[in-house]
């Protein structure tokens, strides 16, 4: 099982290397870390505080857009491409297809991840500092952001036509990280709003918990937040990989491949 | 011992994106593919051949019936690790190579590393790839990509083999070494279960035929059962004078046919060939071939899509 899971895996990520995805998270890491130059020469000492909130901003939405992107187009073009007829054929579970193909996903988020991180590095290394542990615990959550997004677009893209996938994934993606501030503006509407807004709220995961900075006091270039936090949104994150993954499984494995 | 492939009552019916109508894509197919023959399935586009052969591979699932591979009900993972499948106009990972491709057939098998190795090397060989080793699918052409679907087909050393239009997109010598393999597949024991609309070639190879028209089986039964072994006629090619007056040489014949000093046309079955022979003779003719002509597979393919009420352009 885990041998077939890998194999699929290994060629999805072979497929964005050859596709030339790696190349594009390649520039945008070199871009932004211009940009941060260019930013942090523009501010008044602030170079390093412009590196660090580059970067993680970099890992955290160049991140989740390229996973959505990944998601969407990895999936879909499999059943569109009828290249998934040679695959599903062979003695392999469904499920164990669309794992794979996410956790393909996962390692190419991974090396997006590394990059910026190791980009950040140095530009802090230039400026004469090193990585807080605040730094290694925002990344780690940026990490679980990604990969969170990563299984909303393989839950959409095996039902839905990559369009529709698209604003699905993004409107979940965005809605997950700006849920306390809809939960406070709902607060002030009428029951039903709120009602339907919590609903509607508990159905997205709350990746707002993988960005904390900048929240309540809580700045990665001050009072971070603790190892439990790191743990506990970890978890949330990987509870909703984990059920996104299922439905989606379940959805690809009653799809008839015409 | 279970049938390599069994098929029974195979009901498939799909509902139009829109207005919901539904459309009967099979209704109702049952045959059995004996262990270590070949199978030839013959039908017009849209008759329901690769309906049936992907709901064998477990791509699409039956409205109603049953389908078993190797005494396993599909679909099923165990009758899937025995068979090799190539799909129709088969789409591979085209930024793949063929080396690449089949290794990932391989591990997907679950063979080992030396395993997929040995067996790539000698497939690549087998189909004809060697030299197309370092280049991806991206750039084969149609041919190239149904030898590397052939040869991921054949990772596994499978005991059926499922091919869905093999020889479609092939040259006349890629088709022939197609058969070929398809032949040398069955003297290994391995049953061959394959569509096609070249019926010279399942003539030539198929130990049985089956015909499907408008998702019904019409016919089904060795070639030889299949086709009436009643004269239709005599055929006759004979080189005479371009000149030469032929009128009453060719009345009452058909599929009459002059190109340049070579006449040929084909003799009612009562006809009396030796006094046609004299007479052509007298004008000076030479006779090159005589030879009674028998319904072909392609005669009663005809005659069974005519029967079913649809054309061999097949359906919408």
């Amino acid at each position: 099982m885990l041998g077939r899971i890998w194999a699929i895996a290994l060629n999805t990520f072979r497929e964005a290397v050859r596709i030339k995805v790696l190349y594009g998270v390649l520039v945008v890491v070199f871009g932004a870390n211009f940009l941060a130059i260019v930013l942090g020469a523009m501010s008044y000492h602030e170079e390093t505080r412009v590196a660090q909130d580059i970067g993680l901003a970099g890992m955290s939405i160049f991140g989740s857009i390229t996973a959505i992107l990944l998601g969407l187009f990895l999936l879909y073009n499999e059943i569109q491409r009828r290249t998934v007829h040679a695959i599903v054929s062979k003695p392999i579970e469904r499920w164990e297809f669309v794992v794979g193909k996410w956790l393909g996903m996962a390692l190419v988020l991974s090396v997006l991840v590394a990059l910026f991180t190791v980009a950040m590095i140095a530009m802090l290394a230039l400026q004469g500092n090193a990585m807080t542990t605040a730094l290694v615990k925002a990344t780690l959550l940026a990490w679980v952001e990604v990969l969170t997004v990563a299984a909303i677009a393989i839950f959409f893209s095996s039902f839905s036509t990559p369009f529709l996938s698209g604003i699905f994934s993004f409107a979940m993606w965005l809605i997950g990280r700006v849920t306390p501030d809809i939960e406070q503006a709902a607060k002030s509407a009428s029951a039903w709003i709120r009602v339907v807004t919590r609903v509607a709220l508990e159905i997205v995961p709350d990746v707002h918990l993988m960005s904390p900075s900048g929240r309540s006091d809580v700045s990665v270039h001050g009072d971070f937040v603790t190892w439990a936090y790191v743990g506990m949104a970890s978890l949330h994150g990987l509870g909703w990989i984990v059920g996104l993954l299922a439905l989606a499984c379940v959805l690809f494995h009653r799809r008839d491949f015409v | 011992m279970d049938p390599a492939i069994e098929v029974r009552d195979l009901k498939k019916t799909y509902r139009t994106p829109f207005a919901r109508r539904k459309v009967e894509a099979l209704s109702g197919v049952s045959f059995s593919v004996e262990r270590g023959t070949i199978f030839g399935f013959v039908g017009p586009n849209g008759a329901g051949k690769t309906t049936t052969i992907r709901t064998l591979m477990g791509l699409i699932k039956p409205t109603a019936g049953s389908a078993k591979i190797l005494g396993h009900a599909v679909p099923s993972r165990k009758a899937r690790a025995q068979v090799g499948f190539l799909p129709e106009s088969p789409y591979f990972y085209d930024y793949l190579t063929i080396g690449e491709l089949l290794d990932l057939a391989g591990r997907l098998f679950g063979m080992s590393h030396a395993d997929r190795k040995k067996r790539s090397d000698e497939l690549i060989e087998r189909v004809g790839l060697a030299r197309a080793r370092a280049q991806s699918l991206k750039k084969f052409s149609k041919g190239m990509l149904q030898r590397a679907g052939l040869a991921q087909a054949l990772m596994n050393n499978p005991e059926v083999v499922v091919l869905d239009e093999p020889m479609s997109g092939l040259d006349p010598i890629g088709r022939k070494e197609v058969r070929d393999l398809i032949l040398e597949l069955r003297e290994k024991g391995t049953t061959v279960f394959f569509s096609s609309h070249i019926l010279t070639d399942i003539e030539a190879i198929a130990d049985r035929v089956a015909i499907i028209a408008r998702g019904v089986l019409t016919a089904e039964g060795t070639p030889a059962e299949l086709i009436r072994r009643t004269a239709l006629g005599v055929d006759v090619m004979v080189r005479i004078a371009e000149d030469a007056a032929i009128d009453d040489l060719v009345a009452g014949a058909d599929r009459v046919r002059r190109v340049g000093d070579q006449l040929s046309l084909t003799l009612p079955v009562d006809a009396d060939v030796d006094a046609w022979l004299a007479k052509s003779r007298e004008r000076g003719a030479k006779v090159i071939s005589v030879a009674q002509r028998h319904e072909t597979l392609e005669d009663l393919f005809l005659r069974q899509i005519a029967n079913a009420g649809g054309s061999a352009e097949g359906r919408v």
